[in-house]
């Protein structure tokens, strides 16, 4: 069941059962390297071996110590932090108003002097090279050695915020995911924060929702006119799917509040969940619709008529050219598949 | 196939024994909530943490106090101690206490920034062909030349002050602009306009006169007949027109911080939409496909007063949204021959006058270092009263009198979460949740005498106002191996009552496990598996439909269902300069119970990622993915299932990128090439096997682009993008005006497009 089996020639069901009998061996193998592993950092956390920023000693001149080598034309450059909001000595609760870099990175004592030991030593502290071991200062990200935990309670200490309340437990915030896999902060815009940029930051992780804006019906996210946040609230919320409002019909009315009735005569899923009938990230049928009408009607409809009838490709042109699979199929007749609040639209024609 | 299965299971059980997977996946069908129960930091001792720092931990953004551990200077350096283990909240640098002395950190080398900055891009653009779907939602729909012109600006002053200003796309119809300015942490005014065109189709033919207003009217010279070969007139009356609908947005609103404590926020949104779209409006069994007038009006309010304490959170907020249509209905004259005496115009009612209020109150409380508990309560109420439209336009036929002028209709939503999150030990965490949420549709139900499409005089019919109630408890807990890897596993359980409707009652217990490992051997991988079962109590068919629905059928959203998830991702990065991810996502619904209607639904997802930078001066990126829909329904004309469908939906794409620096840094050139391929294929047996054409969208994208740096602050740059765009679509393909004997189509033309855009700007930074 795990792997899908109905292959459409003899050659893909060969690569199928050959990917298959891959992926067997590779489990295998994984099972008993994550059971060695496992065991090897236990043993180390046992024996006490903790994050590498535990008790550390401030440095004596605090972010002046970090940029003197930290400049503008560092590989990785931090200037632009001081075009934002946390590069701001005037406002009392920003790092550069406090602690200044080790505000949020931890003391930076041990982080310099490893530094210093490799630059006396000739070496090249640029960039940290396959084998190298991260000077032991707070590191931010993916790249990051500390646990996700310590990363993001770092940022908690000043954002477990009003709007950050369902944070913890949330998809991403109970999901391991770092504040900072998101969010850039040495620079002058975050991308994450741009609706023309944020997308190409969530599609890192959801790679699904990547290709689906390029459907032929989709939301304009492609082309930059939407973000993500739009509809999601990244930082959870109380609705399935962390949306922006309570139910995901709330959060579809936020655009198209046209469709919110309530009608006279209701079509009972629409009013229920706009994704029994619509796929919100993008579909190859017109209107985001999950299925091509008619078939996507009688899914649910089958009385007396023609619903219950199948349509088949004698219904296209060169046959009987049949209006209940063309143009609009079902939506020829019944127009107002949202509701209608005509007295006479119990069929949802009027 | 057993010998597929077999490995199949084995893999299964290896993978359960070591991984315990996840919930959620989505489906096409019927999509899964993406909403993953929670776990969260470790909480351990605080033994190392000093009584000051303690206290100051559970402060949030209070006045910075300098409060050395020590007067000696190295003490004071040496001793400055930090939690090094993890708890629910506590930061590793408590704000408003500093554990040293910061007098000397002077920041003297900091580029804090001062007066005003910004860049302004000015060009122009050329698009070779027009496209509505192109430019369906970029304004570049019309070929031909555009002005460039991007900006922004900030100002920054040393007491906090701040002003931007970015302007975006300002020559094309999809352009915005966005300012705020304020004193950062005291309060903040903002406002924006947002404009976005959306290019619905550009060869809609139609004989009606007065396209995008209410009211359409046939030539004069109009011949009515029985069937579309018949209209005589009709090749000399179309005329092509444009569907198009622009949406402008205006935000205004401001923020104060009243204290380290108060927030107040408020914003106001206007939102037009004006212009039309593809409609429909049908007498009896012909129909004719019109052009629907949109002149739509949305204002929201979003106000909120927010309160961030010692140990909690909470925020009070009311959202209103007030949605008006300045059309209340669209005529139009009936082109076929009328099947009854005064049939000849109809009225289809336009979305009516609507809105919703809503109340809502968060908060999060942190009831000990372990635990934290938070939730949210909101009460709304829809509302709608448009004026009821006469049942007929057609004056010949008697219709008794309404119940009422309108409907009154309103519905009642109380939503409630409540989230209790805890940390049992070092590595154990456990996590309820539980949502309720109601939709009492309170609209007063009434026996309404109804014409079908002007032409005949029908029995009444009750509307059903529908009503619905949610509840959904979640228990989980997360052991954490090390650090980094852990196993998620929990229970949902998901009830909901209907009213009005085939099932009173379904339930869904879902069974889920997930496990992530992170920093192994360079890999991040997460394995993650679910199974769901709903059962549905007393499905019948609803009297108050007519014609009956056929027994045998169940509706999707209310059958018996097993559901299976499973999910696999693997990240890894060998070293700094390589990453590489694959994933796999697989779905599966088996509604075994049901006879006619939908009996299984499955959706599997593959992708694959690399990303590399070559040298210091250049980087590649590429993906491929795959993605397959596949369900089977069964239909009825009788009492066994008649006739079959299978539909298989599949989307290919892959996306490559590549950047490179040249001339010592001065000049960057890109390029990014995406294709995307998707093939729909229905299969039906009735009295015989057959294959509908495929649907087929292709889709090739690439863009090149240069910048080209003249000096610090100024450089040049041009892009070329070609898009090329082929579709086939059995529902449109050949389907002239008069194709199908009883409905007047648009004639519309599958989109397909071969487009390039060239653009070339000066950017300035000041």
């Amino acid at each position: 069941m795990f792997f899908i089996t109905p292959p459409y020639n003899a050659v893909a069901r060969k690569m199928i059962n050959t990917f298959k009998h891959i992926a067997l061996v590779f489990l295998l193998w994984f099972s008993g390297e994550v059971v060695v592993a496992v065991a090897q950092e236990n043993a180390e956390s046992v024996a006490g071996t903790a994050i590498s920023i535990q008790a550390g000693k401030f440095t004596e001149k605090g972010a002046d110590t970090c940029i003197k080598c930290h400049d503008e034309d560092e590989a990785y450059p931090v200037f632009d932090i001081f075009k934002t909001k946390h590069g701001q000595k005037g406002d009392k609760r920003s790092p550069f108003a406090s602690l200044q870099c080790e505000a949020c990175h931890g003391p930076g004592v041990a982080g310099a002097e490893a530094m210093q030991e490799v630059l006396d030593q000739g070496g090249h502290v640029g960039k940290v090279r396959p084998g190298q071991k991260r000077p032991p200062i707070l590191n931010f990200g993916i790249k990051s050695d500390e646990p996700v935990e310590t990363q993001n309670t770092s940022c908690l200490g000043c954002h477990q915020d009003s709007k950050h309340i369902d944070w913890l437990g949330s998809a991403h915030g109970g999901g391991n995911i770092a504040c900072a896999s998101c969010h850039t902060i040495h620079i002058a815009e975050d991308p994450i924060l741009k609706k023309r940029t944020q997308p190409e930051v969530c599609f890192s992780c959801h790679k699904k929702e990547r290709a689906e804006f390029y459907k032929a019906s989709a939301h304009p996210i492609r082309f930059g006119e939407m973000g993500c946040s739009e509809c999601h609230a990244p930082h959870g919320s109380a609705s399935g799917g962390v949306l922006i409002k309570t139910t995901l019909n709330q959060t579809c009315y936020t655009c198209h509040a046209e469709k919110r009735g309530p009608f006279l005569w209701e079509h009972a899923p629409v009013s229920e969940d706009c994704s029994l009938c619509h796929s919100p990230h993008g579909s190859m049928h017109t209107s985001l619709l999950i299925k091509r009408a008619p078939l996507m009607c009688q899914q649910c409809h089958s009385q007396f008529g023609h619903p219950r009838v199948a349509f088949t490709p004698a219904g296209l042109p060169g046959g009987t050219a049949s209006g209940f699979m063309l143009s609009n199929a079902c939506m020829n007749c019944h127009v107002q598949v949202h509701g209608s609040n005509h007295p006479s639209g119990v069929k949802l024609m009027r | 196939m057993k010998h597929d299965h077999k490995i199949t299971a084995g893999i299964m059980a290896i993978t359960l024994l070591v991984t315990l997977p996840i919930p959620c996946g989505v489906m096409a069908q019927t999509p899964i909530s993406t909403t993953e129960p929670g776990d969260i930091p470790v909480s351990t001792d605080t033994d190392v943490v000093t009584e000051e720092l303690a206290q100051a931990t559970d402060e949030v953004a209070t006045e910075p106090q300098i409060t050395p551990t020590s007067t000696d200077e190295e003490s004071a350096n040496t001793e400055a101690l930090i939690d090094s283990k993890i708890s629910l909240t506590k930061p590793l640098i408590p704000s408003g206490s500093y554990p040293v002395d910061i007098s000397n950190w002077k920041c003297e080398d900091c580029a804090f920034e001062e007066g005003y900055s910004g860049e302004v891009e000015l060009g122009v653009g050329n698009v070779s062909d027009k496209s509505f779907k192109f430019g369906e939602y970029n304004g570049l729909n019309e070929d031909g030349a555009f002005g460039i012109v991007n900006g922004n600006a900030r100002y920054r002053d040393e007491d906090a002050n701040f002003m931007n200003l970015s302007v975006q796309d300002l020559g094309l119809d999809s352009r915005s602009i966005e300012f705020d300015a304020g004193r950062q942490g005291s309060y903040k005014v903002f406002f924006s306009y947002d404009e976005i065109s959306h290019a619905i189709s550009e060869n809609v033919l139609t004989p009606y006169i007065g396209n995008g207003g209410a009211n359409l009217t046939l030539p004069a010279t109009w011949v009515n007949a029985s069937s579309t070969s018949g209209m005589t007139a009709l090749a000399s009356s179309l005329q092509n027109y444009e569907v198009e609908l622009q949406r402008k947005r205006m935000d205004l609103g401001f923020s104060i911080n009243q204290s380290s404590n108060w927030k107040y926020d408020i914003k106001f949104r206007h939102e037009t939409r004006e212009g039309a779209k593809r409609s429909a409006g049908a007498f009896f069994f012909n129909a004719a496909q019109l052009i629907e007038p949109v002149d739509y009006v949305t204002d929201e309010i979003d106000a909120s007063v927010s309160y961030v304490g010692k140990h909690w959170q909470a925020t009070l907020a009311y959202y209103g949204s007030f949605f008006s249509n300045d059309n209340k209905s669209l005529t139009w004259e009936d082109a076929f021959t009328p099947l009854v005496v005064g049939a000849d115009t109809g009225e289809r009612a336009l979305p009516p006058d609507n809105l919703f209020h809503q109340l809502i109150l968060s908060a999060g409380y942190q009831i000990t270092d372990k635990t934290r508990i938070s939730g949210d309560i909101s009460v709304g109420r829809m509302e709608q009263d448009e004026d009821f439209l006469s049942p007929t336009t057609n004056t010949n036929l008697i219709v008794p009198a309404l119940p009422r002028t309108s409907l009154d209709a309103q519905v009642d939503t109380l939503h409630g979460n409540i989230r209790v999150i805890s940390a049992i030990s070092e590595k154990f965490r456990f996590n309820a949740d539980f949502n309720y949420f109601d939709h009492d549709n309170q609209t007063p139900q009434s026996q309404y005498t109804w014409v079908s499409t002007d032409d005949f005089v029908n029995t009444t019919r009750t509307n059903q106002p529908y009503s619905y109630t949610r509840q959904e408890f979640k228990v989980g807990g997360d052991y954490y191996f090390t650090g980094k890897t852990k196993l998620a596993a929990g229970v949902d359980f998901d009830s909901m009552e209907r009213t009005l409707q085939e099932a009173d009652k379904t339930d869904e217990t879902t069974a889920w496990g997930k496990l992530i490992i992170r920093g192994f051997k360079f890999m991040d991988m997460t394995f993650k598996l679910s199974q769901a079962e709903r059962d549905v109590s007393n499905y019948q068919v609803v009297p108050e439909i007519d014609p009956p629905q056929n027994p045998i059928l169940t509706k999707y959203n209310m059958a018996d269902r097993s559901r299976m998830t499973a999910g696999a991702t693997i990240n890894a990065m060998p070293n700094e300069t390589l990453s590489l991810g694959v994933g796999i996502d697989y779905a599966k619904d088996d509604y075994s119970e049901s006879t006619v209607g939908l009996v299984d639904a499955k959706e599997i997802n593959l992708n694959a990622d690399v990303s590399a930078l070559l040298t210091e001066q250049s980087s590649v990126h590429a993906y491929v993915g795959q993605e397959r829909i596949e369900s089977n329904q069964n239909g009825s004309a009788g009492s066994v299932p008649t006739w079959f469908a299978k539909n298989e939906d599949r989307v290919n794409s892959v996306g490559i990128g590549y950047k490179h620096r040249l001339m010592e840094d001065q000049l960057d050139v890109g390029v990014d090439y995406v294709i995307s391929k998707s093939t729909g294929k229905i299969h039906i047996t009735s009295s015989a096997s057959e294959n509908f054409p495929d649907l087929e969208v292709d889709l090739s994208s690439i863009k090149l682009y240069a910048d080209y740096r003249l000096k610090d602050n100024m450089s040049v740059h041009a892009a070329y993008w070609y898009e090329s765009y082929d579709t086939r679509n059995w529902a449109l393909d050949d389907v002239n005006t008069d194709t199908i004997s009883n409905v007047l189509s648009f004639g519309e033309v599958t989109p397909s497009y071969d487009v390039s855009v060239i653009t070339v700007s000066l950017r300035y930074k000041f």
